[in-house]
């Protein structure tokens, strides 16, 4: 235990003196003085990440030691580069970082144990379906840039999908470490392909329902995408079989192909990702952007507060990726992407050493979740997928993203923590 | 369940790594594409509200400046008081809309940011009170002005080239674009512009004289010609090919036609004058072969980019693939047989895959015109300092040789004959020395069937041509079956007696 807490420390603090060092450049950068706000933010900084650490020692001494340095270089890096593009926005971040790790704090300490969990995941569905429909209650939802996807409180707008996709997660691990079994026994065989009995579709149906309503009511493609991306990835892990992944696959396609012809966003999207440069100046504006952006960057980048990532629309939420990689260069833009693969090893690690199905299958819910959104995203600037908004997990400005994101991790290192426990035990 | 979770694993670190790969292409292998991309803003706008040198014509017009802003959020905007005349050789400059033209490939100068600019500006650091000077291009307002009203509202380009040195005198090509709308410093104005312009039918953003390619047609006859003369196939009085209605090559049941169906022979003078087509498909499928067709095209610049210093240019193109070679050049048939050696005969004629770019056809005549030698084409002549002081002058020299000397000697007095008595008669002017080829490029049926093109060049009686001109008008709905000769020749006459009579 001492050995992994250490590890965790020591790269805690390397995490932390890489951020400074990018926030002293930055105010290098753009005011040539690096002076007593470096010192402050550094403290800061330094005293919040040790607050986590203190409470992890306590609350989940035997977890992974690598998932909350991971998390804490990405979400520093990612303030840095708000903090450069918009600075009004840096302070909001910084305190959505507190209330994110808070939240990582509050999760640790309440839940110590994940078994009963899985006791209420028909709550835990309804809850989630009905956190993704609130945005679409007249008077409740704010339609920000056509998506239907936020609800305003006070002088915060929040995003339920945001904590929806932890519930369905949930949800899924508990139904399907209760009925996982059964949906893999087939009894009939068509060729070589055995085909599962007919009414376990039923999960998959309303799988597949789920996502395109997200894609049709709310306009939301990219939440679409990882919800679908989820309980593909779940099902496929408890039963094993690729014909329900297939068969999901099919249906998806058909309503996605269906969505295409009905509406025009839809269209609109298709069409940028194809040919973006056919309309450089409107349509395609953002992703061309994103484009001579990274262009711009080359190997090394421009330096911090030497480029001109401002010319990227929503270069702080999800273009971010554009931004680090115009300033940061290939180098800093190739570490975000080497973060993230560690952070999906370590979690698939966490949950490859699970025993327990419920919780083995939610670690790699989450993993997946918080993998396939920066693949998403990250897919979407670089031009491999459609451009959906979605935002880059820990890196992108955003409160209900990062609080959602420190849950999901306060949650893999309660598994991780819980294996090693029972494991030792 | 374990095997599963290691295959989703594998997938998303896959997914990651193509993410990498794609990085690699944006930040590495693109990048410099990228970077030069005409929607590109981001090097022009590093330096973009500040006040830039004036743009001026050979003959002292202004073309391009920079004035206060009255309204927006910039200090400086740039106007364009000839409007649409420049629009696609001096640009326009827009924050939103970004740079195209000498705006884009001069920025440099413009702002102040060559070597010789920056020395003047150490030797007056005691003396600030200095503007940013002016930059002069090598084009003639005059000569531009009559390219526009003589092309009127018919789609395609004028290019006129002082052929010893490759300054552009002229680069005209319609529809156009009013630049002011461009760099309107009301960003709706302009965006809303380029989109328009974007979309619009016959593209006006794109300068059709170096951005778009053609088929040069009968002009093409004139690399033909230079290639049977340099392997020494012809010569200009001898063989004399028999009078035909047009020629059949090997392996094919097709026979290509002379123009209207005429019968048509004689020596390559004759052909010339003529334009035969029979005898230069001949020519080129069993006398000359693929290897000395595609070196000859290549030495005239074709599949080459010309070094021309204005943005993204394209290449002219030539076919290099003509397929299995079916028997060896030998003494007998000294052009060998090739699988495509039918369509090694239409390329003769400048049919089939050869597209050329009237700046390029501009540069071939002008090669003809400089005893082989074809000279590097540019717009930039010079770098004034706000005094009129010139602190450098721009004279890039020779591109590529084209053809021999005596070859080229040769080709001139065999085009100025095509321009006594051939379709190019309608360029020809009183008291000058006139050479021309024109050209009807067959493209279709119907009430756009066909483009017509000349190339020219026209000097004194006593001295070297002075003047080399390439004309394309193309074939639109309602043009109808235009030939060279007739639509084409009377706007390279135009320019001549404008710019001869100056």
């Amino acid at each position: 235990m001492k050995g992994t807490r250490g590890v965790e420390l020591t790269l805690l603090i390397v995490g932390a003196v890489v951020t400074v060092a990018a926030y002293g450049l930055l105010n290098l950068g753009v005011r040539a003085d690096v002076g007593g706000l470096v010192g402050g933010f550094g403290l800061i900084l330094l005293g919040l990440l040790l607050g986590a650490h203190i409470v992890v020692r306590f609350a989940a001494p035997y977890a992974d030691p690598l998932l909350l340095p991971l998390a804490a270089l990405l979400n520093g890096v990612g303030y840095v580069m708000i903090a450069r593009l918009n600075s009004g926005l840096a302070d909001s971040q910084l305190a959505w970082t507190f209330i994110g790790v808070g939240a990582f704090c509050v999760t640790l300490i309440l839940v110590p144990d994940l078994g009963w969990v899985a006791n209420y995941r028909y709550t835990l569905a309804l809850a989630g379906v009905v956190a993704l429909m609130l945005p679409l209650i007249p008077g409740l939802g704010v339609n920000i840039n056509g998506a239907q996807i936020w609800l305003r409180v006070g002088p915060f707008s929040i995003q339920p999908g945001e904590f929806a996709k932890i519930l369905f997660a949930a949800f899924l691990a508990g139904y399907l470490a209760d009925k996982g079994d059964l949906l893999s026994i087939s009894n009939r065989k068509i060729g070589l392909v055995h085909i599962p009995d007919l009414r376990h579709f039923g999960p998959l149906l309303s799988a597949v329902a789920v996502a395109l309503m997200v894609m049709v009511f709310q306009r939301d493609l990219g939440s679409s995408l990882l919800l679908f991306t989820l309980f593909m990835v779940m099902i496929y892990v408890a039963t094993q079989r690729l014909a329900f992944v297939a068969a999901g696959l099919v249906l998806f396609m058909g309503g996605a192909v269906v969505a295409w012809r009905m509406f025009s966003h839809v269209q609109r999207r298709v069409d940028i990702w194809l040919n973006p440069f056919a309309d450089p100046k409107d349509a395609g504006f953002q992703i061309v952007e994103a484009a001579f952006a990274l262009a711009d960057g080359r190997i090394g980048g421009t330096g911090l507060g030497s480029g001109t990532p401002n010319k990227i629309p929503y270069a702080d939420t999800d273009m971010i990726f554009a931004a680090i990689g115009e300033e940061l260069g290939l180098l800093g833009a190739t570490a975000i992407l080497a973060a993230f693969m560690f952070f999906v090893s370590a979690g698939f690690r966490v949950a490859a050493t699970t025993t327990d199905t419920f919780q083995k299958l939610l670690a790699a819910g989450l993993t997946s979740l918080l993998g396939f959104q920066a693949f998403i995203i990250i897919g979407g600037v670089l031009r491999v997928l459609p451009l959906t908004g979605v935002t880059l997990p820990f890196v992108s400005y955003g409160g209900s993203s990062l609080i959602s994101n420190y849950i999901i991790l306060a949650l893999l290192m309660r598994i991780s923590d819980s294996s090693i426990r029972e494991r030792r035990a | 369940m374990d095997t599963a979770l290691r295959r989703v694993a594998f997938i998303l670190l896959a997914c990651f790594t193509l993410l990498f790969a794609q990085l690699n292409r944006l930040q590495v292998y693109q990048a410099e594409d990228l970077a030069n991309h005409p929607a590109n803003t981001r090097t022009v706008l590093r330096d973009f509200d500040r006040q830039r040198a004036d743009i001026i014509s050979s003959d002292g017009v202004l073309l391009a400046t920079s004035t206060e802003a009255e309204q927006g959020s910039f200090r400086w905007q740039r106007e364009y008081p000839q409007g649409e005349l420049y629009a696609h050789t001096v640009g326009y400059l827009g924050f939103t809309t970004g740079a195209d033209g000498m705006e884009r490939s001069h920025h440099d100068a413009l702002v102040g940011r060559t070597s010789s600019q920056q020395l003047v500006d150490l030797s007056n650091i005691l003396n600030p009170d200095t503007g940013p000077g002016s930059i002069v291009a090598t084009l003639d307002h005059g000569l531009q002005d009559t390219a526009r009203r003589a092309l009127g509202n018919r789609q395609g380009s004028v290019v006129a080239l002082d052929p010893s040195t490759g300054a552009i005198r002229a680069m005209w090509s319609w529809p156009s674009f009013d630049p002011n709308l461009l760099s309107d410093p009301d960003s709706s104005v302009s965006t809303s512009t380029y989109t328009e312009l974007l979309n619009a039918e016959a593209n006006p953003l794109r300068s059709r004289a170096y951005r778009e390619s053609l088929a040069p047609g009968s002009t093409f006859k004139v690399i033909t010609a230079a290639a049977a003369l340099e392997a020494g196939a012809v010569t200009l009085t001898s063989p004399v090919f028999e009078a035909t209605d047009g020629y059949v090559a090997p392996l094919t049941s097709h026979k290509i036609q002379n123009f209207g169906g005429r019968t048509c022979g004689g020596n390559l003078v004759d052909l010339l004058v003529r334009s035969c087509n029979g005898p230069f498909a001949q020519l080129a499928a069993e006398e000359l072969g693929p290897a000395v067709m595609i070196n000859q095209a290549e030495a005239a610049g074709f599949n080459s980019v010309p070094p021309v210093d204005l943005p993204a240019p394209i290449e002219s193109s030539y076919p290099v693939d003509y397929g299995k070679e079916l028997q060896t050049p030998n003494p007998d048939n000294p052009a060998g047989l090739y699988e495509n050696t039918p369509v090694l005969a239409q390329t003769a004629i400048g049919q089939n895959e050869v597209r050329a770019t009237p700046l390029q056809m501009a540069l071939l005549i002008s090669g003809i015109a400089n005893d082989g030698i074809i000279p590097t084409p540019h717009v930039l002549q010079a770098i004034q300092t706000h005094t009129g002081q010139t602190i450098a002058e721009n004279s890039p020299g020779p591109w590529r040789q084209a053809m021999r000397p005596e070859t080229a000697a040769d080709l001139r007095e065999a085009l100025i004959a095509a321009a006594t008595d051939g379709g190019g008669a309608t360029a020809a002017v009183n008291g000058l020395v006139v050479g021309a080829k024109t050209g009807t490029a067959e493209v279709g049926d119907g009430s756009a069937s066909s483009h017509a093109w000349i190339v020219a060049f026209a000097g004194p009686p006593d001295g070297p041509p002075q003047l080399a001109v390439a004309v394309l008008v193309e074939a639109t709905e309602g043009s109808g079956d235009q030939t060279g000769g007739r639509v084409a020749g009377p706007i390279a006459r135009a320019l001549f007696e404008e710019f001869f009579t100056e």
